[in-house]
């Protein structure tokens, strides 16, 4: 099985790779980029994808670095899901990981480790990408619940002025500042949750490439994914990322009292379900319910319930096909949602 | 730089230098065989599924029908037929690898046909872990199908691969 015919360049710079963009939207060609190409290459086997121009953006040394400031974490789009999975991170005290050499990046997000664990299958893993993760919008897609979940955002890189994405530009503005040569290339950040659209539409434009996907590891809490694979396609059929924040910290009152806050109740809890809807999504109406709420089973089970609503009751159109009704997914959704949040919470109880 | 429908690729291959232009939508597996008849990489599903194509591409196992041999220039690619010889083979080029030792010891093939992905995948997986429980064998072998049915065999070859060495 062969894709169909396509012209093929390796850029060598974002700058490169960006002209290349410009060159096949000048002569009228359907263009791709490709890095791991563990989606688009199958699609391509199968003409459900047939681009006339293939940018090949894996050796872009933008797309590789990454880093972390306090508890935020940079990634590179290139970064695979092996490598992600072995990612160190910051150790307890702030101190570079790399002086410590304990912790990583699935021991402080849990829930990144669990579905690094499940997706697809080693050698996949070994080649696809978290920008290539983002960038395909796959509806059944278990990474970007992971990150949904943990409030990402998506660094895009394109021509200045050319578009203009809603903007959270905190460390950007930084970047900015710190680098010395003025730059033709102008970088925006997003969040993930106005990134995705629909069934492998995303507000990525034609002439943009993802830099980095940025994640920040929540403080007093915990996380897990839980999905129901296909038993072919390790797909989920449904699949739940959560991220529960308890309170912390302290209240003293006029008289000086000191009240601790840490009393077990969820501070906030973050819910993104994959699999079931057109985009992964933020299970807003499930969350409220849990919001300084103490986790019971009760209450666990009562905020499951609403998974597959928004925030004012209604019930969200969701998508069935041959391997699974609507109907059904809407129940592992509300199956997985409870047991995500039990192991998350069994995970924080955990010294 | 100009996009093309023709590509010159360069990489190593078993340790040697090979060089070809061919067609940009060229699959790794099918420059393998075809190009380089080296017919120890299987095709088997062509939809990166059954993992009988694995190959370790910069050392790390793959799936040679789901990367370009464009996107493979510049790097090195180790076939099944390059086991042999490589540190962990035993003494002589004709020695199998300690993997290839262990499924012939247990059996673990009955047709054959997904074999060569198998041994990629375990060489992979005992590189990672050298001493995987039968659960993390199981796990690390969920990219590979065995249309036998014979897994009880592979996974105690897996097991034996990983107590033989060292």
């Amino acid at each position: 099985m062969f894709p169909a015919d396509f012209a093929y360049a390796r850029a060598r710079s974002l700058d490169e790779a960006l002209d290349l963009l410009d060159e096949a939207a000048a002569a009228d060609e359907e263009v791709k980029l490709i890095a791991g190409g563990q989606s688009l290459l199958p699609m391509m086997k199968l003409r459900l994808a047939a681009p006339q121009v293939l940018i090949d953006i894996a050796d872009l040394p933008e797309l590789k670095r990454g880093g972390f400031y306090g508890r935020s974490h940079t990634i590179g789009a290139l970064t695979t899901y092996r490598q992600l999975a072995r990612q160190r991170s910051v150790a307890q005290a702030g101190t570079p990981a790399l002086v410590h050499g304990a912790t990583s990046l699935v021991t402080e997000a849990p829930a990144l480790g669990d579905a690094l664990a499940v997706l697809a299958d080693p050698q996949v893993r070994a080649r696809g990408t978290i920008g290539g993760a983002v960038a395909h919008g796959d509806p059944a897609a278990d990474l970007p619940a992971v990150l949904l979940a943990l409030d990402a955002e998506v660094v895009i890189a394109a021509r200045p002025g050319r578009h203009q994405h809603k903007s959270s530009s905190q460390h950007l503005a930084r970047r900015r500042r710190q680098s010395e040569k003025p730059s033709n290339v102008e970088r925006q950040a997003m969040l993930l949750d106005d990134f995705l659209q629909g069934i492998y539409a995303t507000d990525l434009a034609e002439d943009e490439i993802i830099t980095h996907v940025r994640i920040t590891i929540p403080g007093a809490g915990a996380s897990a994914y839980e999905k129901f694979p296909h038993p072919a396609s390790h797909l989920p059929l449904a699949g739940v990322a959560v991220v529960v924040t308890f309170k912390s910290g302290t209240l003293t009152d006029e008289n000086g009292r000191v009240t601790p806050l840490d009393d077990g109740t969820i501070a906030h809890a973050a819910i993104a379900v994959t699999g079931i809807s057109p985009r992964p999504y933020r299970a807003r109406a499930a969350e409220a319910v849990l919001k300084d709420a103490f986790p019971t089973a009760d209450t666990l089970a009562a905020a499951a319930a609403q998974v597959t609503r928004t925030l004012d009751g209604a019930e969200l159109s969701l998508l069935g096909d041959q391997h699974a009704s609507a109907p059904y997914r809407a129940h592992l959704a509300e199956v997985l949602t409870r047991r995500a949040l039990a192991r998350a919470i069994a995970r924080a109880d955990a010294p | 730089m100009a996009v093309a429908r023709e590509v010159s690729v360069q990489l190593m291959v078993n340790g040697a230098p090979r060089t070809a232009t061919v067609p940009a939508r060229t699959l790794l597996v099918h420059f393998l065989r075809d190009e380089l008849r080296l017919t120890g990489t299987h095709v088997g599903c062509d939809t990166t599924q059954c993992g009988a194509c694995t190959v370790a591409l910069d050392g790390v196992a793959v799936k040679s029908c789901t990367v370009l041999a464009a996107q493979a220039d510049g790097h090195e690619v180790t076939t099944i037929e390059g086991l042999t010889g490589q540190p962990g083979a035993g003494r002589g080029d004709s020695a199998l690898h300690p993997v290839q030792q262990a499924f012939q010891d247990e059996h673990a093939l009955q047709c054959g046909y997904c074999t060569p992905g198998m041994v990629m995948a375990v060489r992979q997986l005992l590189a990672d872990q050298p001493r995987p429980t039968e659960d993390e064998v199981r796990h690390a072998l969920a990219g590979n199908i065995c249309r036998c049915t014979g897994y009880q065999n592979i996974v105690a070859a897996v097991l034996r691969a990983a107590n033989s060495e060292g």
